[in-house]
C-alpha cells in the first residue's frame, strides 16, 4: 500500500509472565522518515523493538510494514523481508572475521544484485570494515564493532534501519561519527528508526521523538523542543 | 522454622501421599504389593535426587553410585557370617566375620553414602553445568566398575544374595518419610535458601559473598546419605542386588521420575517417583502377561521400556517444567479455605 | 605388538571417537542440546547393515547411510524440535528419553543377541610391511575420518551454510534477527550427525561385527565425556576431546595388563575427573583453566 507508513504499531502489548513491559503502545514511521523512541532503562523499549522483529510474541496489538501486518511472523522471515535491526550490545559475532560478520548481513538482502556498489558505500561510510576485514570481529574496540553492526545491517539492503541504543558505551567523537552516518543512510532513502536512552540529542536529530516509561507511550517531542526536552520530561513526571 | 500454614501443607501433601501408598500397599496381594514397596524407595531415591539437583540445578547422573554402594553395604553385612566365607571367599576378613542388624544396616548405608559423596564430591563441587554433569557421571562408572570387578569387598560381578528381606511396606514408608523430613528440613534451612539463590542468579551471589561451593557439597553429602539409604531399603525389599541393577537403567529412570514431575520441588519429586514408579511396574507386568487388578495386558518384551520412553518424551513436550510445574503444594493449588477469609 | 602397532590403532579408534564427537559437537553448537540419542544413530545403520547383508555391498552401505540420517531428521522433527525454548534439563532427559525408547525397539525386533553385520569385514584382514602389521580397516578408519573431518571443516569455512552455522552457534537469536533460518542451519547439523554416526556403524562394525541393542551407546557416552573433557564449545576442542579419548582408550587397552584390564574404565574415569577439575573449561580451549559462562 503505497500511502502507508512504512512501519506502524498499534496497541501493542507484550508481557513477560505475568509482567506488562509493553502496554498499549501505538506509533508510526514514516516513510523517509527518521524517529526517535527514548525512555529510561526498562522502559520497555528494547521490549518494543522485539516484538516488531518477531522474537518476542505480542500479546496484543499488531505490527505493520506498509500496511501490512507481520504480527506472528518469525523473525527470519521479518529480517528477509526489508526490516533490520542493529541490536543493543552489537551482537557481532565474535568467533568470525570482520568480513564474515559482514557477509552474514547478505542473508536478509532481498536483491542479489548491486552488492558491490552498496558495500562500497558502506565502506565509505565506515572505513573499519575495509581496513579490518580478516580482523577477528572481537578484537575490535565498541566504537568499531558497533559500525560493523551497522554495515552489517546496511548490507541486506533494508527499507527500514532500526537501532537500539547504538551509543551505549561508546565516546562522544564516536557517537557523533555513527549519528553522521546515520544522517547519509537516511539521506539514501533508509527509513531509520533510532531508540535511545539520552533523550535530548535524540529529540533534536530525529524528525519525530516518542517518549516512553514503564511501558506506556507518554508524550511526543519535535526538534523544537530539544532545548526544553529535560524540563518537559521532568515537569510530566513529576506531575 | 517457623512452622506456618504453608509449611504444613508444604510438608503434609507429599507426607500424605507417601502414606497412602503405604496403605494401598498393606492392603493389596503379595504380587503387588511390591510395586507399591518399589514406589516408596523409589520414592526415597528422587527425593535424594531432588535435595542435590532440585537446589543446585546441577544435573547429577552419579547419585545411583550412592545407592550402589548403600545397597551392597547393608547387603553385605546382613548376610548371615556362616554362610559369607563360601559364597565370597575373597573378601577383607573384618567383612567376612562380622554381621549386623537390619537397622544398623540401613544407618551404615546412610553413613556410607553420605561419606563417600563428602568425600568424592569436594573436588567436584566448584564445576558446573555440563562439566559437572559428566563429573558425576564419571562417579557413576568408577563406582560400577569398582562394585563389579573388585571382590575384597563384594560379589563382584555375581549376585549378592541371600540378603534378609526385612523391607516391607512399613520399613519402605518409615525411610521415604525419614528422606522427606530432611529433606525439608533442608529445604528451608539457610544453606538450603543460599544455594537456591545461587542457582537462580550465581554472579549475584558470588559477589555478596555466598560460597557455592560449599553449599553445593553441603546438598551433596545429605544427598549421598538419603541415596545410601535408599540402597539399604532396596536390598533388603529384593534380597539381592547386582551391580546391573543399579547404573544406568536405575539413573535413567529416577532423573526421568524427577524431571516429570517437576525437577525444582519436593512435591514433584515424589509425585514423579510415585507415579512413574507405578506405571513401570504396571508395564512390567503387562510384560509378564499378569494383570494388576482389573487389567489384564499382554505387551512383548521390551516394550514397557519403550512406552514409558514415550510417554516419557510426551510428558516433557508438553509440560516441560514437570507435572506439578515444579511448584510446591499451595492453598492456591488447591483452593483450600482454611479460615476465615482475608480481605 | 610394537609401540609403533599401539599408536596406530590409538589413531585409528580415536578417528572414529573424533567423527561421534563432531556429530554431538554440531548440534550441540546450535542447539545448546546434548543428543544422548546419538548412539541409537549409529546403533540404527549398524541394524541396517545387517538387514541388507545380501545386497550389493555399495547399496547395502548406502543405505545404512540413509537410515541414519532420515532417524537424525525424524528425531528433530518430532521430538527436537518442539524443545528448542525449554530448559536444558527438560531437553536432556528427553534425549535420554528417546534413546531408550529407541533401544527398547531394537530388543523388540532383533531380541538382546547380537546380530552379526558382516559386510565389510573383509577389511579385518591384515596388511603386512616390514614387521608393520595392519588391518585394511585401520588404515581405513584413520583415512575416512581424516576425509570427513577435513570436509567438515570446508563446510564450514567455505560455505555460506557454514557461516550460517558457525553464526547460530555463537549467537542463535542474533542469527535469526539477520535473517539465518533456524530450521535449515539445525537440520544441517542433524542430517551431518547422522551421516557421521552411519560411517561411524561402518567402521565398527568392520572390525566388530555383533550388533547388540547398546551398540551405539557405549561409544557415545564415553565420546560425550571426551567432548567435555576436551571443550563442549568449540567445535575443534570438542573433536579433539573425541580424539583423545579414543586414543587413550585403545592405548589404555594394549597397554595394561589383562589383570587391571577390567579396571581400565575406572582410570579413565579417573583421568576425567581429574581433567575437568583441573581445566573446567576444556583440555584443548585457551584458557581452558578458567570455566567460560555456562550455559546449561
Amino acid at each position: 500500500m503505497p500511502d502507508a507508513p512504512a512501519l506502524s504499531v498499534e496497541g501493542l502489548v507484550v508481557r513477560y509472565g505475568g509482567v506488562a513491559a509493553v502496554r498499549d503502545v501505538s506509533f508510526e514511521v514514516g516513510r523517509g522518515e527518521i524517529v526517535g523512541l527514548v525512555g529510561p532503562n526498562g522502559a520497555g523499549k528494547s521490549s518494543t523493538l522485539m516484538a516488531i522483529m518477531g522474537a518476542v510474541p505480542p500479546s496484543a496489538g499488531d505490527v505493520r510494514m506498509g500496511g501490512r501486518s507481520i504480527r506472528g511472523k518469525s523473525p527470519e522471515d521479518i529480517a528477509r523481508s526489508g526490516i533490520s535491526l542493529v541490536p543493543e550490545g552489537r551482537h557481532i559475532f565474535s568467533n568470525l572475521s570482520v568480513r564474515e560478520n559482514l557477509r552474514l548481513g547478505l542473508v536478509g538482502r532481498r536483491e542479489s544484485n548491486g552488492v558491490g556498489k552498496d558495500l562500497e558505500w558502506i565502506q565509505s561510510l565506515f572505513p573499519v570494515v575495509k581496513d579490518f576485514a580478516d580482523r577477528h570481529a572481537a578484537s575490535l574496540s565498541g566504537g568499531q564493532q558497533q559500525q560493523l553492526a551497522i554495515a552489517r545491517a546496511l548490507l541486506a539492503k533494508p527499507d527500514i534501519l532500526i537501532l537500539d541504543e547504538p551509543s551505549l558505551g561508546l565516546a562522544p567523537v564516536v557517537v557523533q561519527a555513527v549519528w553522521e552516518a546515520l544522517r547519509e543512510i537516511n539521506r539514501q532513502g533508509v527509513t531509520v528508526l533510532l531508540v535511545e536512552q539520552r533523550a535530548q540529542i535524540t529529540v533534536s536529530f530525529c524528525s519525530r521523538t516518542y517518549v516512553m516509561s514503564n511501558g506506556q507511550l507518554r508524550m511526543t517531542l519535535t526538534p523544537g523542543d530539544a532545548d526544553n526536552t529535560e524540563r518537559m520530561v521532568h515537569a510530566y513526571f513529576a506531575s | 522454622m517457623r512452622i506456618t500454614r504453608k509449611a504444613l501443607l508444604e510438608f503434609g501433601a507429599p507426607a500424605l501421599l507417601l502414606v497412602a501408598v503405604c496403605v494401598i500397599g498393606e492392603l493389596v496381594s503379595v504380587g503387588t504389593q511390591q510395586d507399591f514397596i518399589s514406589a516408596l524407595v523409589n520414592a526415597t531415591i528422587v527425593i535424594a535426587l531432588w535435595v542435590f539437583i532440585g537446589n543446585s540445578g546441577v544435573i547429577s547422573f552419579g547419585h545411583i553410585s550412592f545407592v550402589a554402594l548403600g545397597a551392597f553395604a547393608a547387603g553385605l553385612m546382613t548376610i548371615e557370617t556362616i554362610v559369607k566365607p563360601n559364597v565370597m571367599p575373597n573378601l577383607f576378613p573384618f567383612l567376612q566375620h562380622h554381621s549386623i542388624g537390619n537397622v544398623p544396616s540401613l544407618v551404615l548405608a546412610a553413613a556410607i553414602g553420605g561419606l563417600v559423596a563428602l568425600v568424592l564430591g569436594a573436588p567436584l563441587m566448584r564445576l558446573s553445568g555440563l562439566s559437572a554433569s559428566i563429573a558425576t557421571f564419571a562417579v557413576l562408572g568408577i563406582t560400577n566398575n569398582v562394585l563389579t570387578y573388585w571382590e575384597k569387598i563384594g560379589p563382584g560381578a555375581q549376585t549378592l544374595s541371600l540378603v534378609p528381606e526385612t523391607t516391607g511396606p512399613f520399613q519402605a514408608l518409615v525411610g521415604a518419610l525419614i528422606a522427606l523430613v530432611i529433606a525439608f528440613v533442608y529445604q528451608h534451612s539457610r544453606s538450603g535458601r543460599l544455594l537456591r539463590a545461587a542457582r537462580e542468579d550465581p554472579h549475584a551471589a558470588r559477589a555478596i559473598g555466598v560460597r557455592i561451593e560449599r553449599h553445593r557439597l553441603v546438598a551433596f553429602a545429605i544427598s549421598g546419605a538419603l541415596a545410601g539409604l535408599a540402597g539399604g531399603l532396596l536390598v533388603h525389599q529384593i534380597g539381592s542386588i547386582t551391580t546391573n541393577q543399579v547404573y544406568l537403567d536405575l539413573t535413567f529412570l529416577t532423573l526421568a521420575m524427577l524431571v516429570i514431575g517437576g525437577m525444582s520441588s519436593l512435591w514433584g519429586a515424589v509425585v514423579g517417583a510415585v507415579g512413574v514408579s507405578l506405571l513401570d511396574s504396571f508395564l512390567e507386568h503387562a510384560e509378564n502377561g499378569t494383570g494388576v487388578i482389573f487389567f489384564h495386558l499382554k505387551i512383548p518384551s521390551g516394550a514397557s521400556l519403550l512406552i514409558l520412553g514415550v510417554l516419557m518424551a510426551v510428558a516433557l513436550l508438553f509440560r516441560p517444567n514437570g507435572i506439578t510445574g515444579g511448584r510446591e503444594v499451595s492453598l492456591s493449588s488447591l483452593r483450600l479455605r482454611v479460615g476465615p477469609r482475608r480481605a | 605388538m610394537t609401540a609403533l602397532q599401539y599408536i596406530i590403532d590409538g589413531i585409528a579408534l580415536g578417528s572414529v571417537y573424533a567423527l561421534v564427537a563432531v556429530g554431538l559437537a554440531l548440534v550441540f553448537g546450535v542447539m545448546r542440546l546434548v543428543n544422548f540419542a546419538h548412539g541409537e544413530l549409529i546403533t540404527a545403520a549398524a541394524y541396517t547393515l545387517y538387514l541388507t547383508a545380501s545386497w550389493p555391498k555399495v547399496f547395502a552401505l548406502a543405505m545404512s547411510l540413509l537410515v541414519a540420517v532420515a532417524l537424525a531428521l525424524l528425531m528433530e522433527l518430532v521430538v527436537f524440535r518442539r524443545l528448542r525454548y525449554a530448559p536444558p534439563a527438560t531437553a536432556l532427559i528427553a534425549t535420554f528419553a528417546v534413546a531408550f525408547a529407541l533401544e527398547a525397539v531394537w530388543l523388540i525386533a532383533f531380541g538382546p543377541q547380537g546380530k552379526s553385520a558382516d559386510v565389510l569385514s573383509s577389511l579385518n584382514q591384515t596388511a603386512t610391511h616390514g614387521k608393520l602389521h595392519i588391518r585394511w580397516v585401520t588404515i581405513t578408519m584413520v583415512g575416512v575420518g581424516a576425509a570427513l573431518l577435513a570436509g567438515t571443516g570446508v563446510l564450514l569455512n567455505r560455505t555460506r551454510i557454514g557461516l550460517e552455522m558457525r553464526a547460530a552457534a555463537a549467537d542463535f537469536r542474533a542469527a535469526r534477527l539477520l535473517g539465518v533460518r533456524a530450521n535449515r542451519v539445525i537440520g544441517t547439523a542433524f542430517v551431518l550427525g547422522g551421516l557421521f554416526a552411519g560411517v561411524v556403524a561402518l567402521l565398527l562394525t568392520a572390525s566388530q561385527p555383533l550388533v547388540t541393542p547398546t551398540f551405539g551407546l557405549q561409544v557415545t557416552i564415553l565420546a560425550l565425556v571426551g567432548v567435555v573433557v576436551g571443550g563442549m564449545d568449540r567445535l575443534v576442542s570438542a573433536t579433539l576431546g573425541g580424539f583423545a579419548i579414543g586414543f587413550a582408550n585403545s592405548l589404555l587397552g594394549d597397554v595394561l595388563p589383562s589383570s587391571q584390564g577390567v579396571f581400565l574404565t575406572s582410570f579413565l574415569y579417573l583421568l576425567v575427573i581429574v581433567v575437568l577439575v583441573l581445566r573446567p573449561g576444556g583440555l584443548f580451549v585457551p584458557g581452558g583453566a578458567a570455566a567460560r559462562v555456562e550455559r546449561v
